[in-house]
């Protein structure tokens, strides 16, 4: 059996391979697995397969790629088998990690204060002062506890001898951890038996541990310390996990636009006003973190946020400027700097590393320039590694002039021959392949010292280049498992135990830019399902030709599809006539899949979908998960061009998922401010089309046909219990008018709507000016039947929609002016 | 007469289109204080009002003040009046020797001393300073092989002077060392930072300096109130000597007509005010510089050759 397994298998490289100590013979930390593999019939490892991708798709777990012309999300991609560390090996890399991330520490410590190293030439003064991650402002500040570096990575490689090395530290905003956590939720799912009978470790432990001591070490005084996670937004590469810990730590997830600093100390803009910020776990770059005194080019800092560290006012994890140490010509300067901050011998070495601004090392590097790999010095270079052995005559003789030129610009490494791990082959039923791999682990502050994560992110080469391993490049990466050698602590961040003093009710810590994205998502929501109704109303009539276009009760479908936006030419607008059957087709169809125009359901769904993107960390994953649906489905069926017929399906599918939204937002979320603007939302939205399409059943002929409004109101099925007669205007009217249990009728929403509104004012005082309240009362004292019986009473109604919907407006620009108006952005003044 | 006093006074005038509702700004607008200057009162006022101000020295030994204005207002305006004194410090071109460029590059990066050390923060690339190719056409005809550093500095500046157009216009702070160079006209700051460049190229430490420069009214006119300018000049490091200032706009070496206000990498370090608003929709912006002699005018400054009036900006 093992063999089939490793049919496919390169077992003789030169390569360190992970899983095999021998040919066909596992190592014993791997057997387990191995022996699972073997066992498992291939049907299972099939449904496996498609859970794991599955999981992804649904989940919204992407990494972004700024190359990709549309912006889009690409999955992340995530092998089957996890990457398997035992724990005699685990112990040395944990404790080579800590040591490291304490050793960084202190030599951030010294050149944002004393300057020692470089004084006494321990370190060169060019990688600092070269180094455009050295922010000059943030020389002197003192962090909170002394602390530069909360959240560390090294990226390790296991050279053919076993040996692990450290080839790049990550030292600013580390990324990695939250995709680890992701990977281990959904590969501990794939093998659960396995992965108890293994005893591997948890990771929220290292989580907590993060969380305590940022809370620790924040600047709180005896208040409980708010901590933020602050993100360049939803276009950074990495949003997904910013979301992802947010969620997971608890944090709010923050902007720069939605912190604010006052009086040296930085607050966070929510619909109660301004909560004091205490600590900031950064996931923003550190020039651009404050426009004021650092890059003034970025919209994306916080105006002040320099001075407030300074002051002492907050903690920034990491410190501003703590990208300084992201440089590879640092590598070969730190055992050296090890011995004499610590005392010690640096545990794990770096791969073999030489600066070019030493004259000797750049006469060495040139002699050996085949067998090396030529690097920028400084990250500001941002140039791609060069491979000496890759070099045509010419380009090698352009590098080498440019090194002597420039020679503080360069470094020249060694390269380690990667290990190789088994990936599953996705195209085979039972086969394992052999790529290499990287393990990005994770460390961070504690007061006892740093703390490593028992696990870690694995990154596979693709099988283009094997020397080099990059997510901006596109590859896969494994769950790590870290066996323990005893009980596993099954600690969770989502059982600790809370104590009455921490409970929280009231949700006050929303920001405005996210109660304004919740009022949205109501809205796009509701317009969404208002549009996919009614497209499904006109598309029906289509289909049954029993119901003769150019009809009473199609003109007013037909008006209402124009007045909505839906048919080509301005909105608003009434179309002259309604088009012969081919052209309503088409009309149809375009409504539906056109994303180039505003109004159409394409281009609502993806409003939706884009605002439902700002908020992911606010919604649940079964949210996240229905919206992926909902475009997906609408993309499938507008890319096999599907016909009338398809479309009504597709049509069905969607109101459906759009019900469900509705019911997670009634029945999953809790009633706080934001679900509350949210359902204002939905309310206002819903208001506006019952006015339009009353207007328009007012329009027509006293005796055609309503089926189609009750349709759109969903209100077929209450009208036939309660009349059992085709539907007939003083019914109809009174139904979706008037009828205060129906959730889709007018009153209802006047009705909720102002009991949002009082709630709100409650806690945070009363809107200027409420103009629906008036409009209660006149529909509760409403004659619907005097009012239909002569045309001056059906003009009277209609005068009364109309200010109803004027109010409205109205109410939707209050709410914005009272609850959104923080969400302005800063911006610089003209130098001088 | 081996010294100068000034009155300067530095008042800059936004106007927005819209209110300010919060206002932060950076100000680097206190005459430092060194060796060859003597910084004798400073008054640095906003109005509207400030809610915070905060003083520190920046990373590069300049006084920086950050204040925050809550007021809503539609007009900001920034006065500093500063009294300075400034001694004769040029050095003498003729008569100072200096070493081989070559060789004054080469070492600095073993920073040796403290003078070394320092001279290290200015030899890099900095936000407004990246090093082009574009560069060598100045560099090569200035700095020969074996030539003494000052001499080559000095060409250098010359070469700048008499090769580039000074056109208010021309540039904004935004404008790319690339683009000043193909299109040879620019600002002071322009060519402060060209020099800055050519100099950082060739692995020599040299910073940016800002400040200001009397200028003479033509004759039998009076001294025009707001019509002297800020100005910008650089410093090259010299070993043994330390730091000497280059004028690249008027071809002379700074001296009694100059006042240091402060110096940093280039002019992102050190903009004499940084701000950033709330508010505001469309911005103007209007700076007045007067530069007054205490004392009656110094004496004729040293250079003989210069056709152009001392130019500040």
């Amino acid at each position: 059996m093992p063999r089939q397994l490793l049919a496919a298998y390169p077992q003789d490289t030169a390569r360190y391979d992970e899983m095999l100590a021998a040919p066909f013979e596992a190592r014993e930390h791997w057997r387990p697995l191995f022996e699972a593999l073997a066992a498992a019939p291939p049907e299972q490892m099939r449904q496996r397969l498609t859970h794991v991708q599955q999981q992804i798709r649904e989940n919204g777990v992407t990494y972004n790629v700024y190359a990709d012309p549309r912006g889009a999300d690409r999955p992340w991609e995530l092998d089957l088998l996890p990457l398997i560390v035992s724990a005699e090996e685990w112990a040395q890399i944990e404790a080579a990690v800590s040591q490291r991330a304490a050793l960084l520490d202190r030599i951030l410590a010294d050149i944002y204060g004393e300057q020692r190293l470089v004084r006494e030439g321990l370190l060169p003064p060019p990688l600092v002062h070269g180094h455009a991650g050295f922010l000059r402002p943030a020389h002197g500040i003192a962090p909170p506890g002394g602390v530069h570096l909360h959240f560390y990575a090294a990226d390790l490689a296991r050279s053919p001898d076993g040996r692990w090395w450290v080839i790049a530290d990550r030292t600013q905003a580390p990324s990695g951890a939250g995709y680890a956590l992701e990977n281990r939720l959904i590969v501990s799912r794939v093998f659960p038996e396995l992965f108890r009978d293994l005893r591997v470790h948890h990771l929220a432990d290292f989580f907590g541990t993060l969380r305590d001591s940022l809370a620790h070490w924040a600047p709180s005084g005896d208040e409980a310390p708010l901590i933020v996670l602050l993100t360049p937004g939803p276009y950074n590469e990495t949003y997904f996990e910013h979301a992802y810990l947010a969620r997971y730590l608890g944090f709010p997830l923050v902007e720069g636009p939605d912190l604010t600093v006052r009086n040296g100390r930085v607050w966070l803009k929510t619909v109660s006003g301004l909560k004091r910020v205490h600590a900031i776990l950064r996931r923003l770059d550190d020039d651009y973190s404050d426009p004021l005194e650092l890059r003034s080019d970025s919209a994306l800092g916080v105006p002040g946020l320099t001075q407030a560290a300074r002051l002492g006012n907050v903690l920034i994890a990491n410190a501003l400027g703590s990208g300084l140490l992201e440089s590879d010509a640092l590598l070969g300067y730190l055992p050296l700097l090890c011995e004499r901050l610590t005392g010690k011998p640096l545990a794990m070495p770096s791969v073999a590393t030489w600066w070019c601004g030493e004259p000797a090392a750049l006469e060495d590097a040139l002699e050996k320039l085949s067998n090396l790999v030529i690097k920028s010095a400084f990250p500001q270079q941002r140039f791609e590694a060069i491979f000496g052995s890759d070099l045509t005559p010419v380009r090698r003789k352009a590098l080498i002039a440019e090194m002597r030129a420039r020679p503080y610009n360069y470094v020249a490494q060694e390269w380690v021959q990667l290990s190789q791990a088994p990936v599953w082959d996705r195209s085979h039923p039972r086969r394992l392949n052999a790529r290499v791999i990287g393990l990005r682990v994770f460390a961070c502050a504690s007061p006892d010292g740093y703390v490593v994560m028992p696990g870690g992110l694995t990154r596979v080469g693709s099988d283009a280049d094997m020397r080099v391993l990059s997510m901006q490049r596109g590859g896969l990466s494994k769950d790590t498992w870290v066996l323990s050698s005893g009980p596993v602590s099954t600690f969770s961040l989502l059982r600790r135990a809370i104590g009455p003093q921490d409970l929280v009710r009231s949700g006050a810590n929303l920001s405005s830019r996210v109660v304004e994205n919740l009022f949205w998502f109501g809205r796009y929501a509701e317009r969404c399902d208002n549009v996919a109704r009614l497209l499904r109303v006109a598309l029906s009539r289509l289909i049954d030709q029993s119901d003769a276009q150019g009809g009473p009760e199609w003109t007013a479908i037909w008006g209402l599809c124009g007045r909505v936006g839906l048919l080509p030419g301005e909105a608003d607008d009434e179309p002259e006539s309604a088009p012969g059957e081919a052209d309503t087709e088409e009309a149809l169809l375009d409504a539906l899949f056109n994303d180039e125009r505003p109004t159409t359901l394409a281009s609502n769904l993806r409003q939706l979908s884009g605002v439902a993107f700002q908020l992911r960390e606010r919604l649940s994953v079964d949210n996240w998960r229905t919206i992926n649906r909902l475009t997906r489905n609408l993309a499938r069926a507008r890319a096999n061009r599907v016909r009338i017929g398809t479309a009504f399906d597709l049509l069905d599918r969607t109101v459906l998922s759009l019900m469900t939204l509705a019911g997670f937002a009634l029945d999953g979320m809790t009633r706080d401010q934001g679900w509350r603007l949210l359902s204002l939302g939905r309310r206002i939205e819903r208001l506006q089309f019952l006015w339009l399409s009353l207007r328009h059943a007012l329009q027509a002929p006293p005796e055609s046909g309503l089926e189609w409004l009750l349709d759109l109101a969903d209100s077929i099925v209450t009208y036939r219990s309660r009349y059992m007669a085709r539907p007939e205007r003083l019914p109809v009217f009174d139904l979706l008018l008037l009828d205060p249990g129906n959730p889709r009728s007018v009153i209802f929403q006047v009705a909720g709507i102002r009991d949002y509104i009082d709630r709100l004012s409650d806690q945070f005082g009363p809107l200027p000016e409420d103009p629906l309240r008036p409009m209660l009362p006149l529909l509760r004292e409403m004659d619907l039947a005097v009012l239909l019986a002569s045309p001056e009473g059906i003009e009277e109604l209609g005068t009364l929609l109309d200010r109803i919907a004027s109010a409205t407006f109205g109410l939707s620009d209050q709410i914005a002016l009272r609850f959104f108006s923080h969400v302005g952005a800063s911006r610089r003044t003209l130098s001088t | 007469m081996d010294a100068a006093r000034y009155r300067v006074v530095h008042e800059t005038h936004y106007t927005y289109a819209a209110p300010v509702l919060l206002s932060q700004q950076l100000a680097h607008l206190r005459p430092r204080t060194c060796p060859w200057q003597q910084c004798e009162t400073h008054r640095l006022s906003f109005s509207p009002p400030t809610s915070e101000w905060r003083e520190r020295v920046d990373y590069f030994g300049n006084a920086e003040v950050f204040v925050v204005i809550e007021t809503p207002h539609d007009e900001l305006i920034v006065r500093a009046e500063s009294r300075v004194t400034v001694i004769r410090h040029a050095v003498d071109l003729a008569r100072t020797g200096s070493p081989s460029w070559e060789s004054v590059g080469t070492g600095l990066h073993a920073a040796a001393d403290e003078a070394a050390l320092d001279a290290c923060r200015y030899l890099f690339e900095s936000p407004h300073i990246k090093a082009t190719p574009a560069l060598a056409q100045l560099t090569q005809p200035a700095f020969r092989p074996g030539r003494p550093l000052l001499e080559a500095t000095h060409a250098l500046c010359r070469a700048i002077y008499r090769g580039f157009e000074f056109d208010p216009h021309a540039t904004t702070v935004a404008t790319p060392l690339e683009e000043v160079i193909a299109r040879r006209r620019g600002v002071c700051q322009d060519f402060a930072h060209l020099a800055i460049a050519c100099l950082r190229s060739l692995g020599l430490a040299a910073r940016y300096v800002s400040g200001y420069i009397l200028t003479v009214p033509p004759p039998g006119r009076p001294r025009l109130v707001g019509a002297d300018a800020s100005h910008a000049w650089l410093s090259v490091f010299v070993p043994g000597l330390g730091w000497v200032d280059f004028d690249p706009t008027n071809d002379l070496l700074p001296d009694l007509q100059h006042v240091t206000l402060a110096w940093g990498r280039d002019f992102s370090d050190i903009s004499p005010l940084r701000g950033v608003i709330l508010g505001g929709g469309e911005q103007e912006i209007d700076v007045r510089v007067t530069v007054e002699p205490i004392d009656g005018l110094p004496a004729k400054s040293p250079p003989s050759d210069t056709t152009r009036q001392p130019a500040g900006g």
